[in-house]
């Protein structure tokens, strides 16, 4: 370390926080966390991801030096993180651990002014920031400040474990799972609380998840982990849009195919030409150009291109036999739904999926001209991530659940 | 039914003789005790700093405690004390030691590691992380170590008078070298209303000292 390394603030003037090839190797394995280098914009939400053990908790924890980073630098509004004695650095900062940590010996007041009490702070104007930081999460002061954590439900104890991170007003918070140990429901009402107190107060926060749900409802900025190294940074947006690769692509797996399917029009996947009929054509030319074209359903358009109706193999066949004469466009059938090209791709997939005895969908124009035609097999390309990331999903929790029952037998 | 109106005429007419025998019992359990608390807790506190100390403590308190109580009064004389209420103190001071230390270690090194980390996080020092975390959520469980140490030092109390300390237990020799049943009773009597007294009064301690929102 070089004394122009502690001096000069280089890089991003506006980051609050910057990792610069930050490295921590615990003894002789693969380093935890790999050349690490990210800037923080103040007041933005960013969000570590990655699976466990990629080293977010170890990276969260080099901020308030509770673990010393091998190599590389932190900067901290501007200052080396060397130069913040690491008692006053802490009590700078909101911490929220993975594990919620509360102290079974004090009271819920207590507890969330533990830092002001660090601070030394007088009782009075403890308990008084105490029922302020209650009652912005809807928690009758009276009713809980005097109250042990034992006797606080998990859902309570985890707003608890975020006030106390609030108390003392820092600039900087760090989150590590903060709601980890909650029901998605529970999860999801906690997130949107946070995201209220956040409107009212500025705060840089580095947030912790392994839950992309969570990342994509709180990040301004999302990072993604792999083996200690970062993957991707990007807004959330982006990241669904141009994940840099397959590791990426894969992490996000639902969501991406969701966000496709409701960001593709129809015009984009539809057959652009269909098989078509003229409405004049006789049964017998139709179904032989079924025969042709491999397929079981035409549809009938009349002279200028409108749509008409669609007919079925097996009808055309039924009325053929019956020895009708009439042209193909009287058996035409146009009960059914039709698409815009505009139309979303989710659309597209609910009308074929709640109407069991479509295998297509026409899609006109809005003069009612025929443009194109979206089948069951269209959607599969669109479904088919949906469908492998869900497989994969059972075919991991069928292995979970069968391992024991394996070593039971052996 | 004579040996109860015996005994209780020794109780009525030498109340002096019981009374002083029982304080000198009180005077050998407290001193010793109240000895092995002032070293054993810091030095154990330390010893959750500074690890490599445990061993060589646990080890030593552990070996005061393995030796038949006996064999330990009769190794103060040999040592060179003499008799006397020195050498009984010394020796039911280092009686004492071990339940104290493994207590105190266990209590604090079992705080939960969640609460711990948390404290660090929000910026405790080392100090503060002792008297304000560990040590209140530790206090129950030293406080049952000082329990178990209590009711064995008055057990051992009671032999110490072999080596001349005096106490109950010169009364209950004194009674069977009289082969007089009524002053062993004398002795033996106050000495167990001590032991059931001392640890009723220890066990409601450890109730207040648990913090309340470690109680079930
Ligand atoms: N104190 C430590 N000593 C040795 N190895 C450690 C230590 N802390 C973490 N590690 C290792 O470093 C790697 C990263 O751990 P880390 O806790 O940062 O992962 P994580 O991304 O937070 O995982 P999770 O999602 O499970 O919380 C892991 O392989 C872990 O075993
Ligand atoms: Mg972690």
């Amino acid at each position: 370390m070089t004394d122009a390394d502690m001096a000069s603030p280089v890089g991003d003037t506006d980051a609050i926080l910057e990792f610069r090839g930050v490295t921590k190797s615990f003894g002789g394995r693969a380093p935890a966390v790999r050349h690490f280098t990210l800037s923080v914009p103040r007041g933005q939400l960013v969000v570590l991801i990655g699976p466990s053990g990629c080293g977010k908790t170890t990276t969260l924890r080099m901020v308030n030096r509770l673990i010393e980073p091998t190599d590389g630098s932190i900067w901290l509004e501007g200052r080396n993180y060397k130069s913040y004695n690491p008692v006053e650095l802490r009590r700078r900062l909101g911490y929220v651990i993975q594990r919620i940590g509360l102290m079974p010996h004090l009271t819920i007041g207590d507890n969330i002014a533990f830092v002001l009490r660090l601070l030394g702070q007088a009782p009075q104007a403890r308990r008084a920031r105490a029922s302020e930081l209650l009652e912005m999460v809807g928690l009758d002061p009276a009713e809980y400040l005097d109250r042990y954590p034992t006797e606080l439900s998990g859902g309570q104890q985890q707003r608890i474990g975020v006030l106390r991170a609030l108390a003392h007003d820092p600039d900087i918070i760090l989150m590590d799972e903060p709601f980890g140990a909650l029901d998605p429901l529970m999860r999801e009402q906690l997130q949107e609380e946070f995201k209220r107190l956040l409107r009212t107060v500025s705060k840089t926060i580095v947030f912790v998840t392994h839950d992309m749900d969570e990342a994509l409802s709180m990040a301004d900025v999302i990072v993604l982990m792999k083996d200690g190294a970062i993957v991707q940074v990007a807004p959330p947006e982006e990241m669904l849009r141009h994940p840099a690769d397959e590791f990426v692509a894969s992490f996000m797996g639902r969501h991406r195919v969701l966000r496709q399917a409701s960001e593709v029009s129809v015009a984009d996947v539809m057959i652009a030409s269909p098989v078509m009929t003229p409405e004049a054509s006789g049964l017998a030319r139709s179904l032989e150009l079924m025969r042709r074209r491999r397929v079981n359903s035409l549809l009938v358009h009349d002279a200028g291109g409108h749509y008409v109706g669609v007919v079925r193999q097996s009808e055309l066949q039924d009325h053929i036999e019956a020895g009708d004469q009439s042209p193909v466009g009287s058996l035409a059938d146009r009960t059914a739904d039709t698409l815009a090209p505009s139309d979303s791709g989710l659309t597209a997939m609910h009308q074929l999926l709640s109407h069991q005895q479509l295998d297509s969908l026409p899609v006109l124009d809005a003069d009612d001209r025929i443009v194109g035609l979206v089948t069951r097999g269209t959607l599969v390309g669109l479904l088919g991530d949906a469908l492998r990331v869900a497989a994969d999903v059972q075919e991991i929790r069928a292995e979970a659940a069968s391992a024991p029952a394996g070593e039971v037998a052996r | 039914m004579t040996l109860f109106l015996h005994t209780y005429q020794f109780f009525t007419q030498h109340p002096g003789t019981i009374w002083r025998h029982t304080l000198q019992q009180l005077y050998l359990v407290a001193i010793p005790l109240a000895a092995a608390i002032l070293v054993a807790v810091p030095l154990t506190m330390l010893a959750t700093r500074v690890r490599r100390l445990y061993g060589p403590v646990m080890g030593f308190a552990n070996a005061m405690q393995t030796i038949p109580s006996l064999a330990l009064l009769a190794l103060m004389i040999a040592i060179g004390l003499g008799i006397g209420v020195l050498p009984a103190v010394l020796a039911l001071f280092l009686y004492a030691l071990m339940p104290i230390v493994r207590n105190t270690y266990v209590g604090i090194m079992g705080v939960d590691p969640g609460v711990k980390d948390a404290a660090r996080g929000m910026g405790v020092t080392s100090w503060q992380l002792l008297w304000m975390v560990e040590m209140p959520l530790a206090l129950h469980v030293i406080i049952a170590g000082i329990r178990s140490a209590l009711v064995a030092t008055i057990g051992f109390a009671t032999l110490a008078s072999l080596i001349g300390a005096g106490g109950l237990g010169s009364l209950i020799m004194e009674g069977m070298g009289l082969a007089s049943n009524s002053i062993v009773l004398a002795g033996t009597i106050p000495a167990i209303v001590l032991a059931f007294l001392a640890e009723g009064l220890m066990s409601r301690v450890e109730r207040v000292l648990t913090p309340r929102g470690l109680r079930v």
